[in-house]
């Protein structure tokens, strides 16, 4: 992600979070599939904040957590559920022009080791 | 030049110049093009009826791939699966954004729903994607390099001045989302 202006979201991480849903929960075993943000370097933090604020209904803390951990690891697990619902959420973040995908949870790992630059797509290098 | 967006008593408001104006036109409408599904006589009337399309293929060009990129990492097959049942909707969703975006532009001063500036944010953030493909933006040094790029007296070739380019929409776009994120804590 970018960032154009001046950072700070991350400012506040950590005021609020006991208000948030944890997202530990929502990898539980017995929620069986992901929606997984990846990060690019074209997305502004801002927005990525602001679609997770404003499709999920996430806090400003939770959303501003979830978008450092995609700016930071590369990508982040940002919700869970049937495969139907991750489907949906996946096709109204392609709609913000964000990068999801949809995997099956892997048990509980929090499945946040990956760190390459996305799906199907290497960096390349310039020149 | 142009004014960023801000947020105030009469919602969230920005102002461009006639120039400016007419480039984001211009930048929306190829993203447009590239959006626009192909005519394709001989498919199945009900099928493209209820959004199916089973003649779709991953895009070979990479913006339009980044437009539309596969729902599962490293599995074709499933994603082919995917985009038959999404990709025409998703397309449309887009250019309905767009051409929200773009119907704006009719005036200096531009005055936005909540729901208007959802569709600016989403319209501009797709035309930046498509920019930084040409301008081949892979990580985060490439965005930084494309970044410093800030003086017009220095664009004297395409990659310059699509890097200026992109680096005004990026402006607009940050200024328009933290009005955005503005107006929405103040409904909080």
């Amino acid at each position: 992600m970018t960032i154009s202006v001046a950072p700070g979201p991350d400012t506040q991480e950590g005021i609020r979070t006991g208000t948030a849903e944890s997202t530990d929960s929502l990898t539980a075993p017995d929620i069986p599939w992901n929606l997984v943000i990846w990060n690019d370097p074209v997305n502004l933090m801002s927005y990525v904040s602001y679609v997770f604020q404003s499709y999920f209904g996430y806090s400003e803390t939770k959303a501003n957590k979830l978008m450092m951990e995609v700016h930071k690891k590369g990508r982040s697990i940002v919700a869970a559920g049937s495969k139907e619902q991750v489907e949906r959420h996946a096709v109204a973040m392609h709609g913000f022009g964000l990068w999801a995908t949809v995997e099956k949870a892997s048990g509980g790992t929090g499945g946040n080791s990956g760190k390459s630059g996305g799906p199907g797509q290497g960096k390349g290098k310039r020149g | 030049m142009a004014k960023a967006f801000k947020y105030g008593l009469k919602g969230i408001t920005g102002f461009l110049e006639p120039a400016e104006r007419e480039l984001l036109r211009s930048l929306i409408d190829d993203v447009i093009s590239m959006l626009q599904p192909e005519d394709r006589t001989g498919q199945d009337p009900l099928a493209a009826l209820i959004g199916l399309d089973m003649d779709v293929a991953e895009p070979t060009d990479r913006a339009v791939k980044r437009l539309l990129p596969n729902v599962v990492k490293d599995d074709g097959a499933a994603s082919l699966e995917f985009r038959q049942l999404t990709e025409r909707s998703l397309r449309e969703t887009k250019i309905g954004a767009l051409r929200a975006a773009a119907l704006d532009l009719d005036k200096d001063e531009i005055v936005l729903t909540p729901e208007g500036a959802r569709h600016w944010s989403m319209a501009l953030n797709d035309v930046r994607l498509v920019l930084a493909e040409r301008l081949d933006i892979r990580d985060e040094a490439d965005a930084e390099h494309v970044h410093r790029m800030q003086d017009w007296s220095q664009a004297e070739d395409v990659e310059s001045y699509l890097a200026l380019v992109y680096n005004f929409t990026t402006w607009l776009q940050e200024s328009l989302v933290q009005a955005m994120l503005q107006s929405m804590e103040s409904r909080r």
